[in-house]
């Protein structure tokens, strides 16, 4: 029995002992359940790790373990991705990869960063820019910040492709997930901050696809009214949980930013929206090819 | 290169004996302005001032410190609802610019500011450089508001006034009596943190800190610098660093509970103060301070945590 001296000692505010153990970390558990040459790639990514296992945004191996654990079912099973093209995805320099954004949830936007985790080039963080109601959504920020995903802020962006890293952006942003069954793979218009950014740090744009998520899950309305958290609707789903379509996952060739741009032209806002509209027109190529090679939701 | 004498107001402080002892180290001398008593300032000036009596300032200044070159103001009051705390952390620092600009000798001013200006939302970048808009809220904490005016006061006049003008702008120091909320957070056994939220945060140790005045004093560089730390960590990990055992509470939860804390402990944490940070990263990017002071920091929170009592 401790005595009453030594209880207050150890609840004394000077004492500094944990008072309960820590809890189990996920990370180690989360890497036992993927395959080894998927940790072998977590191992290999280079992070900027402050010494305490996690970059300034959050980001961690063991964060990307958990993510790509959580994905892995949906990604190998229930989605079955098929990924074309991903040699396109430059393996060092800064670079932007400007994706169609389908559905009701985000699933694409899970797959997209699952797909280059696991296929892309090995070593490299993948920063997908998630919107601006994301960190306040509890547990939800932080699997996703841990993973590797960033608050979509200029800030945040700027700071990413300085450090040569690659950005995932969908530039259709919410409308491209809130627009409905009926609208499916009817892009959205492009929103030209990411063409500004790419001029800016003279990277690369790669324009992808993802097709099959507009399918998954279907959306029958939406509530505008409920913004629970900043989030900007309340979608009203037509199947209780995601459908089983396939999604494929097309990856173009880059836009030579550096070789067809000066730096100066990030500063013109027509050469910019001509770029935002050069990349749209290429995503929905890689739309119609994906629609057209596919031969069904399922397959 | 900058030389001469220096001022350091607020140097009874741990931050500004630090500071002296660098200063004095470096060959530069030192005229130590404080209340407290003149521990640790060895080989410095020492001089007892209120500095929130009317006048004193000016009296410093053209009497004991008149043939200073450089003033830094290390002086506040951490109180923000002291009664003289306004006086100390805005209005001292507005005088100061306007009593060094018209001061014979001296050429610079450096003043110390927090990373507690900055704007922090969810929509704000989590990486902060020093572009990124102060918090201007009229809701904003006292404590806030104070270190915005003062941040301002001194910011303003770069580039017009004579002085040569440095705001460093630091991370939280993990020291006593440093006005560190995040200090003053894990001095409790237990630490209460939003469920669902564990932002990442950046301590500073004062040897660090001192590293970056020393630097602001002795180059010629101007403007406002970010000062981080060497470590970049989860809350939830600090905590367990710190030694200390973090549970998580529902958010609204946590203001009542921190406000009976405070009233039945009298500890100085202030949850309403610091409520953004305890959700959103808000990491201090120290580009600028390693271009233009050619600092970085190199003391990492492991050298510095306090020994178990």
């Amino acid at each position: 029995m401790p005595t009453l001296a030594a209880l207050r000692r150890r609840l004394s505010r000077d004492a500094h002992q944990p008072l309960l153990p820590d809890r189990p970390p996920l990370g180690p558990l989360a890497r036992r359940l993927l395959p080894p040459d998927v940790r072998a790639r977590i191992d290999a990514l280079q992070l900027d790790d402050a010494g305490h296992g996690f970059d300034p945004f959050g980001m961690s191996r063991d964060g990307v373990a958990v993510g790509l654990a959580t994905t892995r079912w949906l990604y190998e099973v229930w989605f079955r991705v098929q990924s074309n093209g991903v040699e396109h995805v430059p393996a060092t320099g800064p670079a932007v990869i400007a994706c169609n954004h389908s559905g009701m949830l985000p699933l694409d936007a899970w797959m997209l960063g699952t797909d280059l985790l696991r296929r892309g080039p090995i070593g490299r963080p993948v920063r997908v820019v998630m919107d601006h109601f994301v960190p306040n959504l509890p547990w939800i920020n932080l699997l996703f910040a841990r993973a590797g995903a960033i608050a979509g802020s200029r800030g945040n962006v700027h700071a990413v492709l300085a450090a040569g890293g690659l950005l995932v952006v969908f530039p259709e942003g919410t409308p491209g997930i809130g627009k409905g069954f009926r609208r499916r793979y009817a892009l959205q218009p492009f929103r030209p901050g990411h063409a500004e950014l790419a001029l800016r740090h003279r990277a690369p744009i790669v324009p992808t696809a993802v097709v099959g998520a507009e399918e998954s899950w279907p959306q029958l309305a939406r509530i505008d009214g409920i913004h629970v958290a900043g989030i900007p609707f309340l979608p009203i789903p037509g199947t209780p949980l995601p459908l089983p379509t396939r999604m494929h996952v097309w990856y173009g060739e880059p836009i030579d930013v550096a070789g067809r741009f000066a730096e100066a032209d990030a500063d013109d806002p027509r050469v910019v929206s001509a770029l935002a509209d050069e990349v749209r027109a290429r995503v929905a190529e890689l739309v119609t090819i994906g629609l057209r090679e596919r031969r069904g939701w399922f397959r | 290169m900058s030389d001469g004498a220096v001022a350091i107001l607020g140097a009874t402080q741990p931050l500004g004996r630090a500071l002296t002892a660098r200063l004095l180290a470096a060959g530069r001398p030192v005229v130590a302005v404080g209340l407290e008593a003149p521990t640790g300032l060895a080989g410095a000036r020492y001089e007892r001032v209120d500095l929130t009596a009317p006048g004193s300032l000016r009296a410093l200044l053209h009497g004991p410190c008149r043939a200073v070159r450089t003033v830094v103001n290390l002086a506040f009051h951490r109180d923000p609802h002291a009664p003289q705390a306004h006086r100390l952390n805005v209005e001292l620092a507005r005088e100061l610019v306007a009593v060094a600009e018209a001061h014979p000798t001296v050429a610079a001013l450096v003043h110390r500011s927090s990373a507690d200006v900055y704007a922090r939302r969810s929509d704000r970048p989590h990486l902060v450089r020093e572009d990124q808009p102060l918090e201007l809220d009229p809701a904003a904490p006292p404590w806030v508001r104070q270190r915005v005016e003062a941040d301002l006061v001194v910011s303003t006049p770069m580039g017009t006034s004579p002085l040569r003008i440095c705001v460093l702008r630091c991370a939280e120091i993990l020291a006593p009596d440093q006005g560190s909320q995040l200090y003053d957070y894990l001095s409790s056994r237990i630490c209460l943190r939003p469920m669902g939220f564990d932002p990442m945060v950046n301590v500073l140790s004062l040897t660090d800190a001192a590293d970056a005045f020393a630097r602001a004093v002795a180059v010629e560089a101007e403007g406002p610098f970010n000062v981080p730390g060497a470590d970049t960590l989860p809350l939830s990990r600090l905590i367990r660093a710190w030694g200390r055992t973090g549970v998580g509470v529902p958010g609204p939860l946590l203001g009542p509970l921190y406000a009976a804390r405070r009233a039945a402990r009298r500890t100085r944490f202030r949850y309403g103060a610091n409520a953004w940070r305890f959700h959103y990263n808000g990491v201090l990017d120290g580009t600028r301070a390693a271009e233009g002071l050619g600092y970085r920091p190199a003391h990492p929170l492991r050298t510095y945590q306090p020994s178990t009592s």
